[in-house]
């Protein structure tokens, strides 16, 4: 059985405009479509400005006489300016956003009426799904003194044949997301939904923002893609001016940052604009804000909310208007409370705070970056670097499981692909130059973390593959469990020291049968954990 | 009577929306489930159209049917009547489909049922391609009335194409039809009105002084009706030829881009050919009596060469009902219709 059909659709002032007796001499392309013989459309959405009403009410009446059986609501809509793409599309993505869509229905979007700004706005949300329909167009009879309804073409967007023009707005969507990642297709949910928010806040916004996360995730890269999305809408004019705090110490931070006129100290021998001073009409990244010192905190703080501070020995305020984006590793609000840094100047600049996860938070990432990162050697190196299959497994079983602490995040993470693309022989990374790497890895990492490449090593030695299969929560214990068994003589005295504090409780205990179930679990007997 | 369902091709004959109306109509009377396979097979828009669902949907409603493929575009449908229940009904059918043609797919059901009924549809009254108001009101219901039937007309308004919005209360109460023999020949007499609804009048006129010169009219003979301008655009041209209480008529409408004159001599050309001939019955009348015929079990009449509707009538009456239907060329322009 045919679905109930929904008609969605503007009133056509001009075409759907005709009063009067002789209206019905005219094609009018709202009415028309409930002409049709082989079309029968149960329910009419008709929008129209409230000034039009009682055009609408004419059409509303007509529709009515010549199909019967619909149903029809008008809804009064604002667009303003019809002409302006912004608010018309608004308007309609209201509407659609309001409207509860059923299952049960059928819907088609009308795109001959309204004006060519509405036809594409009507376009745009039914390609994107926001109008859940297909898109009717009517024509008018040829010729149109022929009378009668003329003809109506109903346009699926889910076909394939107009995979090409959907391709083509999802694209421009994707663009902006995808500069802010790199062109990176990150996997990790959470992320995305940042990097979609942050886009957001960087066109509409000039605010600052705050970045805050570990060291090593991307903060210093972020702020430098903000402001190149930002130049690109033309939201900017000036530059981008980076300063890492942590460099600014002493009686210099203060000239760094605010400049100093000629002679302000000694060895003052020219004047200095200053950091915020170049910064103006662009974007000044200051990371590590929270190793800004206090007196630097109050300036900066008075240069984000007037525009205006005194350079070192200046008797007047200069101006400078700039976005700050600040990036932290280091809790603020606990420097607030030990005094270390100011709290009006933390809610001023955290109205916009977005944490990057570290690596380790996103690990289903690792591969897109890893091509990424790969990328990015080859084109430093002017050479193409792979890996080989079994090498690339090797590292990303490792880069992905919990015993890569990546407490460097991204740092650690390109350090590691430029040492093996510089060190793979002929551009090639093997399983060698892996090996090397991880170890090299965990050694930085300490040694808690270097127990993990043993555990995995051991793990594979009893259970070959099936060891890549197990959850960390077995992983731990069975590695450990392995460990102590390897050091016991007997499965009886792995028994004892696995079980120690039990024992001590209890007057009778089984050590070595509760060893042996538990490695029954694994189909492992004492005698193959301990066979090397 | 056997329950049998009957099985229709809808590509038969002429093929179109006849086929579907007589076949739902003659299913209701008797109660025989019908299938109508290939619903307007050869048409640039297959399947079931608007105006057809209309009539389906009346039938069902009077039926209390199953109803199967009752959708825009179906080409099959199968329809299982339970009953034909007489009362009061209203139908709307918009522009989309004759008010006209819902009428006559009912009639031969309510015809027969045990009380009187009253139906009020809506919908268009005078549309090309469907039995005019003035045809059912003027032409079939007294001939129904001579064999026995009484279906009596109100129009409260007419509707015409595209705004539709014409209404009639058609009565219709039941009583055994008896067999009719039209065969003699006659000599008719002429009559017209020109209808017109929001056009000039002298649409009207130009279109009266054709068939003034054509048949030798009298002022007496020819009227203008002007109708509500708030309906039209609409013109109806009506001649009327009546011959020993047996009226046909003939009809144009007024269309777009074509001249009054036009339109009036198209209609006196159809007018001439039975007038010529000397047949009581005309095209028109002639699908309608041998429907009203076969609803006797007999009767015969003079009428023109059968038109393509006509065979296909007689072809779908003869599938339900248990008569033997003999057509027979009297001369060039006449026919015998025997039903027995």
């Amino acid at each position: 059985m045919n679905k109930p059909i929904t008609l969605i659709g503007l009133l056509g002032t001009t075409l759907d405009g005709a009063k009067g007796k002789k209206r019905w001499e005219r094609w009018r392309p709202t009415v028309s479509l409930f002409q049709h013989e082989d079309l029968l459309i149960d329910r009419l959405e008709l929008l129209h400005e409230e000034r039009f009403e009682s055009l609408g009410e004419i059409v509303e009446d007509d529709v009515l006489a010549v199909s019967p059986d619909t149903k029809v609501k008008r809804h009064h809509v604002s667009f303003g300016d019809a002409w302006d793409f912004e608010s018309v599309y608004a308007t309609l993505h209201d509407f659609a956003r309001g409207y509860v869509f059923r299952d049960d229905r059928e819907y088609l979007v009308h795109i001959t009426t309204g004006t060519h700004v509405a036809q594409i706005c009507s376009f745009i949300l039914t390609e994107s799904r926001h109008f859940p329909a297909r898109l009717i167009q009517s024509s008018p009879p040829r010729p149109r003194s022929a009378g009668g309804p003329g003809s109506f073409e109903i346009i699926d967007l889910d076909l394939s044949r107009y995979d090409r023009i959907a391709q083509r707005f999802r694209q421009e969507t994707d663009e902006h997301l995808s500069f802010l990642k790199a062109g990176i297709e990150t996997q990790n949910d959470a992320f995305n939904k940042l990097m979609e928010q942050i886009e957001h806040v960087a066109t509409a916004s000039v605010d600052p923002m705050l970045l805050m996360g570990p060291t090593g995730a991307g903060k210093s890269q972020l702020a430098r893609r903000i402001f190149q999305l930002k130049k690109q809408r033309q939201k900017v004019s000036g530059d981008l001016v980076e300063v890492n705090c942590a460099t600014l110490r002493g009686d210099h931070a203060m000239s760094a940052l605010f400049g100093h006129t000629k002679g302000a100290f000694t060895g003052a021998q020219k004047e200095r604009p200053g950091l915020l001073r170049a910064a103006n009409k662009g974007l000044l990244f200051l990371d590590e804000i929270g190793e800004l010192g206090l007196d630097e905190q109050a300036m900066l703080l008075r240069a984000i909310e007037q525009k205006v501070f005194l350079p070192v020995g200046a008797d007047r305020e200069v101006e400078s208007d700039f976005q700050l984006i600040a990036g932290t590793n280091r809790d603020l609000r606990a420097a607030v409370t030990k005094g270390e840094f100011r709290e009006d100047l933390l809610a001023r600049i955290d109205l916009w705070s977005f944490t990057l996860p570290g690596l380790r938070d996103r690990r289903e990432d690792i591969p897109p970056n890893l091509a990424f990162e790969l990328d990015r050697c080859g084109a430093r190196m002017n050479t193409n670097v792979t890996f080989n299959a079994e090498a690339r497994k090797r590292f990303l079983d490792f880069a992905m499981s919990e015993s890569a602490s990546w407490r460097g995040n991204f740092r650690d993470f390109g350090a590691a692909i430029t040492r093996m693309a510089t060190l793979a022989p002929g551009g090639r990374i093997d399983v060698a130059t892996v090996d090397d790497e991880i170890a090299r890895l965990q050694e930085s990492w300490g040694g808690a973390a270097s127990s993990g490449g043993d555990d995995h090593e051991a793990l594979h030695e009893v259970l070959g593959d099936a060891a890549d299969a197990l959850d960390l929560f077995d992983r731990v214990q069975l590695a450990e469990v392995i460990r102590v068994c390897r050091a016991s003589k007997t499965l009886s005295a792995a028994g004892r020291a696995l079980f120690a504090e039990s024992r001590k409780k209890r007057k009778t205990a089984n050590d070595a049968d509760r060893l042996r179930k538990y490695l029954g679990k694994w189909s492992l007997t004492f005698d193959q954990v301990t066979a090397r | 009577m056997a329950m049998d369902l009957i099985d229709i091709d809808g590509s038969f004959g002429e093929g179109g929306g006849q086929i579907v109306r007589t076949s739902l109509g003659l299913s209701l009377l008797t109660g025989r489930p019908v299938e109508i396979r290939n619903v307007r097979a050869g048409r640039g828009k297959p399947g079931l159209l608007r105006q057809h669902l209309c009539a389906l949907r009346a039938a069902t409603e009077i039926g209390e049917a199953e109803v199967k493929g009752a959708a825009l575009g179906s080409t099959f449908v199968r329809f299982v009547p339970k009953s034909i229940k007489s009362g009061r009904y209203s139908f709307d059918v918009g522009s989309a489909g004759s008010a006209t043609l819902v009428l006559q797919t009912v009639l031969p059901a309510l015809l027969s049922a045990d009380a009187p009924s009253e139906l009020t549809i809506t919908g268009g009254t005078d549309n090309p391609f469907a039995p005019p108001i003035d045809f059912l009101k003027f032409a079939f219901a007294p001939l129904l009335a001579r064999m026995g039937g009484d279906l009596k007309l109100d129009v409260e308004r007419r509707g015409y194409y595209p705004r539709g919005g014409g209404r009639f209360i058609a009565t219709i109460t039941p009583g055994a039809l008896k067999p009719i023999t039209l065969t003699d020949p006659v000599e008719h007499r002429v009559s017209a009105i020109a209808y017109i609804a929001g056009l000039k009048k002298s649409i009207a006129t130009r279109e009266l002084n054709v068939l003034r010169e054509a048949f030798s009219l009298t002022r007496d003979q020819m009227r203008v009706v002007e109708l509500d301008a708030n309906w039209g655009p609409g013109n109806t041209l009506s001649v009327s030829l009546e011959a020993s209480g047996v009226t046909e008529i003939v009809t144009g409408f007024g269309e777009k881009r074509v001249r009054a004159e036009t339109v009036a001599e198209r209609v006196a050309e159809e007018a001439r050919a039975i007038l010529d001939a000397k047949v009581p019955v005309g095209e028109h009348l002639a699908d309608q009596q041998l429907l009203l015929c076969a609803l006797a079990g007999g009767g015969s009449f003079l009428t023109l060469p059968p038109s393509l509707h006509t065979r296909t009538q007689a072809t779908v009456l003869k599938r339900f009902l248990p008569v033997e239907i003999d057509l027979r060329e009297v001369d060039a322009s006449r026919w015998r219709v025997t039903v027995s």
